[in-house]
């Protein structure tokens, strides 16, 4: 057992150490703010053979929500990834905003909520029910 | 010489632990100066190597049980085979590799053991980092058991201990990016980087191919073999990737799900379906597997236009 734990805790310090030089060598993918061009090309990977309506870029430009039918697919930056889901527009258009963010819950136990950053410029909802009720 | 035909002689895995250090370091140096290919975010390393160090807790925790039921098998043997002879070592090598392709295929092809392989697939980066993003739920899948039919046969534990732990290390450095493709002859033998980086992507043209541990010939033989093309880049991750670095959300997501899901379910047939059906299956079809994401990427491609001969001649 004492063995054992020994080994465990070297093994610890290694992968210490491998973080940290992975850390300090910033190789990680570069990473620019979404704008509606860089939105569409990723929502189009993410989402192949949807044609979104619209697209709403977050505050941040760290994620972005497009219309498509009755869904709202929603991407957002992980890492230097990205992380996609779609959920129904109608709840995404009442989801709350909290400090800043609108807290999108996508149902799913591998990535249960997006967090998009809000601005003055990009408000959400990004339409007004009245608009969503017309189209 | 006499071996120990119970306790492994000595662990490859243990061995290779100071190989497994000195060359992630050496991946990250060579990409920092631009010498080789390799793609490192801190976050996603820490919860690759957090895995990998999990996953030898993990395996404490089960190591009884699989031991003892493997002594038993051993002890209802049908053969003894020795260890000292050489014959026995070309054996075990070859009939534990296709242990492992059907273990590895069923582990892709069936949502409970999908539940405790997927984790190794959750990065969306490919580096030798991601080789030690290893299983937490493996011993309470059961995968395990796949390997006794060889006890059974007579090949000691130890032996066969020791072949899991070759082919272990051997899939190990070819988590990486920084080899392209190697001789023409060994990508035809042998599983490469190459090979596994077709099996790490999610575009739909490369999902559940490619799962060799050593040697690539079983997907060639049993039809799951894609080759990774360069008009097609592998994109890293799964088909919906993990929306956080959690560890253990890594560790249980889909497990998560499957209780969700059999939580809603309204008859056995979905319970089943949701254990066993392949992953993304659903009663009504509203979500999708590997085939229908196939099917759908067949179909896009079938209409795509593509340009007429004298259009290529031209150009
Ligand atoms: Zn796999
Ligand atoms: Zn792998």
């Amino acid at each position: 057992m004492n063995a054992t734990l020994i080994q465990l805790a070297a093994s610890a310090a290694l992968v210490a150490l491998m973080i940290a030089v992975a850390g300090w060598a910033r190789i990680a993918r570069p990473f620019a703010p979404l704008d509606e061009a860089a939105a569409r090309t990723l929502l189009a990977g993410e989402f192949p053979g949807r044609i979104p309506d619209r697209v709403w870029i977050a505050g941040d430009g760290a994620g972005a929500v497009a219309r498509s039918g009755e869904d709202a697919l929603v991407v957002y930056r992980l890492g230097d990834s990205w992380v996609a889901r779609s959920m129904p527009w109608r709840l995404a258009m009442v989801a709350p905003v909290r400090r800043g963010r609108v807290l999108l819950k996508l149902r799913d136990p591998a990535a249960p909520m997006a967090r998009l950053a809000v601005s003055g410029v990009n408000p959400w909802p990004p339409e007004t029910p009245a608009e969503a009720l017309a189209a | 010489m006499t071996l120990d035909p119970i306790t492994p002689a000595f662990s490859p895995v243990d061995w290779a632990v100071p190989v497994f250090v000195v060359t992630i370091v050496l991946e990250i140096l060579l990409a920092r100066f631009r010498k080789a290919r390799a793609v490192y975010e801190v976050r996603d390393t820490a919860t690759s190597l957090g895995m990998g160090l999990g996953s030898q807790i993990a395996g404490l925790l089960t190591a009884g049980v699989v031991l003892a039921a493997t002594l038993w098998v051993y002890e209802h043997r049908l053969f003894t085979l020795p260890m000292t002879a050489w014959w026995a070592w070309v054996a075990v090598f070859f009939l534990e590799d296709l242990t492992y392709y059907w273990f590895h295929r069923l582990s892709h092809e069936r949502r409970f053991w999908w539940a405790a392989h997927v984790n190794h697939h959750t990065s969306q980066h490919y580096n030798l980092s991601t080789a030690l993003r290893q299983t937490w739920t493996g011993g309470i899948a059961g995968t395990w058991l796949l390997w006794l039919p060889l006890i059974f046969l007579g090949f000691p534990p130890a032996m066969v201990a020791i072949q899991k732990g070759i082919s272990l290390v051997y899939q190990y450095w070819i988590h990486t990016e920084a080899i392209k493709k190697l001789p023409r002859w060994f990508e035809a033998v042998f599983n490469t980087p190459s090979h596994h980086r077709v099996h790490h992507a999610r575009n739909p043209r490369y999902l559940d191919a490619n799962y060799a541990g050593i040697l690539i010939i079983w997907d060639r033989m049993f039809g799951s073999y894609i080759p990774e093309t360069d008009e097609e880049p592998c994109r890293y991750g799964v088909v919906h990737n993990l929306g956080d670095f959690n560890i253990f959300r890594v560790a249980f997501h889909e497990w998560m799900a499957i209780g969700k899901d059999l939580a809603g379910s309204r008859s056995p047939r979905e319970v089943v379906g949701y254990l066993f059906g392949p992953p993304g299956w659903s009663p009504d079809g509203s979500r999708d597997t590997s085939a229908t994401l196939k099917a759908k990427w067949r179909a896009r491609e079938a209409a795509m236009p593509t340009p007429a001969p004298e259009q290529i001649a031209a150009e």
